[in-house]
């Protein structure tokens, strides 16, 4: 079912590859829909494209539609220290310097699949920023009301404890 | 004047006080109103009401004000310096829990974790509860070994109060008949899951050693006393530390202190800062406390023909070496010298990790909470088990789960996401609860230099492990990898993860009981040697630690003091 949905998905994104020309594929600036705290309009922007690209939307809602640009934002103002918050930001504006030196747009316009790119070749790379915004936007979406009951599955009141049961009779990873 | 007077003093006098309302003292105003007396039972946090103040209990993971209700570290480490050690105690969901320690100060001349639970209920709240008897083992090591000094009393005197205890609060468990970990009263035990179960199979096999469900206060079929207490079934929502709505473990909150309510003999007072117990030496009795109150200041003074000290050991301890007189110059019924001495815990931070290859297909349902235990193996008095390098034992808490969405994943996008919705691989995990012999110049003292809020001493810490346990510890580690070894696992990680006193959070031995008014604090039955209308039933008490959770040994100790307490009462002697 998955590589089926996966082979699909691929497949797609293959046959426009080779219909449209790249510039044609760049999506539009989004405009944000929430008033950022701790990061600029611009960062917001680029951060908005990097969490949907870590958590996109499958058979479940991807990073944006949980909210986890609003969540880092807020994470960002007034959770973090100081050093990583700024760390952090700075992460944000060299992300929007790559894309731009590497595909001539910022971040948040460029093609999922250069989104995808550049941002595999930070956690390749190990990038300390990277690390500790991946880190962000896993948190962010599997605690969301969408990431634990939707991507996940979540049992406030569970009642009872079965110690063995089949995987495939819960289908999904616990969320907490 | 005179007649206000004898009115007020009228007003504020009782048969008992009970000093705390945690698990010991909750147990001690339980048992005392039962029997008739009418109780106050003095509190220094405030009230923290069951059910409807258990402010986070219902909290979902996306209603957090912060990542995963973690504080930011520059709010811990302004207000909670010392209660953030843990690790897992000072979140978001239990911050109204536990105390600030810039607000509550002490000293450390070694490193001692003191974490602290200021409200009714204390850390009847948020304790583990894990319950187990010590055992007759435990009573005779002291005599056996020539360590310290001997228990005054033996594990029969104990066992029925055990009994009493555990068909009151109600412990999920299976009786094993080991000698080492006595059998008890129990609900039905939790279930183990699938690599839970194979290892137990493969450990009894290959190495003798028993595997078996950890006992715990958890009602899996609540007898209908429970029930009229408003108290129902376990719903394995492992959410416990913020307080159950189910009343589902036991608390003072949700079972002693409803008990004692019921009788109509009881009166709570929360923000009641006791500060020391009042001497009458005319008659060398005890005859209340002095209490400041925790809001306005005020100071007041309380009398009863029997007080209970049950505010933790270290909390009881600094109340008698606060309350001084001719008769008592080093703190109250301090003749031997051992009050504040014998400082003991439980050390732990060490055990193994381990991958669990296989079982891919198999999960489970619910969330338990209570794991697996692994009884004391070590010095049980055989030669297979004896150990030349230290004594005493230890015992291992722990248990196998799979892997959560916040396992490391490299990659981003689509295809991580879906892999960190399945469960990850099965992890194996057990951590060593170790013994700590009793050692008189691990101590606390006051420190009148250095005052709280209150203008109040505060404590001196000086308390440290030992070679025996250092010897223990570096066993704990081997035996660990040895079972993660002998059951199959892979990428076996073993070791020390480093330990200072206090973390274990069971605090015990500053008023010891014994046998000798010279060696020790308390006699049998919990009574100052040196003033008997005074009982002290926490933790304090105990003469030596065992490597088992002694919750259920305070609740037991306790009860069987209170029945004391009533029948000398009624014979005149107090």
């Amino acid at each position: 079912m998955l590589n089926r949905r996966e082979a699909a998905l691929s497949f797609g994104a293959l046959w426009t590859a080779l219909v449209l020309p790249a510039s044609a594929l760049a999506q539009a600036t989004p405009t944000l829909t929430w008033t950022p705290k701790a990061v600029t309009a611009e960062q917001a922007r680029t951060l908005d494209a990097v969490a949907e690209t870590i958590i996109p939307a499958t058979d479940s809602p991807g990073a944006r539609a949980a909210g986890v640009p609003q969540f880092i934002d807020r994470t960002l103002a007034t959770w973090s220290t100081p050093a990583d918050a700024a760390a952090i930001k700075a992460g944000l504006d060299q992300i929007d310097r790559d894309a731009k030196s590497a595909h001539g747009a910022a971040f948040a316009a460029l093609t999922p699949a250069q989104q995808q790119a550049l941002l595999a070749r930070y956690d390749r790379e190990s990038k300390g920023f990277f690390n500790a915004l991946k880190e962000l936007v896993t948190v962010g979406y599997f605690t969301s009301e969408p990431g634990a009951t939707i991507a996940l599955r979540y049992d406030p009141v569970p009642g009872d404890y079965r110690g063995c049961v089949p995987l495939k009779e819960i289908g999904r990873a616990w969320a907490t | 004047m005179a007649n206000l007077n004898t009115r007020a003093k009228a007003e504020n006098t009782y048969d008992a006080i009970v000093v705390g309302s945690g698990i010991s003292g909750g147990w001690a105003a339980k048992e005392l109103t039962e029997k008739g007396l009418k109780t106050l039972v003095l509190e220094r946090g405030r009230m923290l009401r069951h059910i409807e103040d258990y402010s986070t209990a219902q909290t979902n993971p996306w209603e957090t004000k912060y990542p995963r209700g973690r504080l930011p570290q520059a709010e811990l480490d302004a207000h909670y310096k010392v209660q953030q050690r843990t690790g897992y105690t000072m979140t978001e969901y239990t911050q109204n829990l536990f105390v600030r320690d810039d607000e509550n100060p002490y000293t450390e001349t070694k490193s001692f974790d003191w974490i602290r639970s200021y409200h009714v209920g204390g850390r009847s709240i948020t304790w583990g509860r894990q319950s187990y008897r010590h055992s007759p083992i435990d009573f005779e090591a002291n005599a056996r070994e020539g360590i310290a000094v001997d228990w005054p009393i033996r594990y029969e005197d104990l066992a029925p109060w055990y009994d009493r205890v555990e068909r009151f609060i109600g412990v999920s468990g299976q009786n094993e008949g080991l000698a080492q970990l006595p059998d008890g009263v129990f609900q039905p035990p939790m279930e183990m899951n699938c690599v839970e179960k194979a290892f137990k199979a493969s450990i009894e096999d290959r190495l003798g050693r028993r595997i078996i469900m950890g006992r715990a206060a958890h009602l899996t079929a609540p007898t209908e006393e429970q029930i009229a207490l408003g108290r129902g079934k376990c719903q394995n929502r492992n959410l416990c530390i913020r307080g159950c709505p189910f009343g589902a473990y036991f608390s003072s909150n949700s079972a002693t202190l409803v008990a004692a309510e019921r009788t109509g003999n009881l009166k709570i007072r929360p923000n009641s800062i006791v500060t020391e117990l009042i001497f009458d030496p005319a008659k060398n009795k005890a005859t209340g406390v002095r209490v400041i109150d925790e809001q306005t200041g005020q100071q007041t003074e309380f009398y009863a023909e029997v007080i209970f000290l049950c505010a933790s050991a270290l909390s009881s301890a600094w109340i008698m070496l606060n309350s001084t007189s001719r008769r008592f110059p080093n703190g109250f019924g301090n003749g031997s010298d051992q009050l504040g001495r014998n400082v003991m815990d439980h050390h732990l931070g060490v055990g193994a990790s381990a991958e669990v290859p296989g079982y891919e297909d198999m999960y489970y349902s619910g969330r338990r909470p209570n794991g697996i235990y692994i009884p004391r193996f070590r010095n049980l008095g055989d030669a297979g088990s004896a150990r030349k390098d230290y004594l005493r034992g230890y015992g291992y808490q722990g248990g196998a789960g799979r892997g959560g969405w916040d396992r490391p994943m490299a990659g981003v996008g689509a295809e991580r996401k879906a892999a960190l919705t399945q469960p990850g691989p099965w992890m194996f995990r057990i951590g060593g609860f170790g013994e700590i012999l009793p050692y008189a110049d691990n101590r606390i003292t006051l420190n009148k230099a250095k005052t709280d809020k209150y203008g109040l001493p505060t404590l001196t810490f000086d308390v440290s492990i030992r070679e025996n346990e250092k010897a223990m510890r570096k066993d704990m580690a081997a035996s660990a990898a040895e079972m993660m070894e002998a059951a199959g696992f892979k990428n076996i990680r073993a070791g020390d993860g480093g330990y200072s006193p206090g973390l274990g959070i069971h605090e015990m031995g500053t008023a010891r009981m014994g046998r000798d008014p010279k060696t020790s604090v308390l006699n049998a039955h919990n009574q100052v040697h040196e003033c008997k209308n005074v009982y002290v039933t926490d933790g304090a008490a105990m003469t030596s630690a065992s490597c088992v959770n002694p919750s259920l040994t305070y609740m037991a100790l306790t009860a069987r003091a209170a029945a004391h307490a009533v029948e000398a009462k009624k014979r005149g002697e107090l």
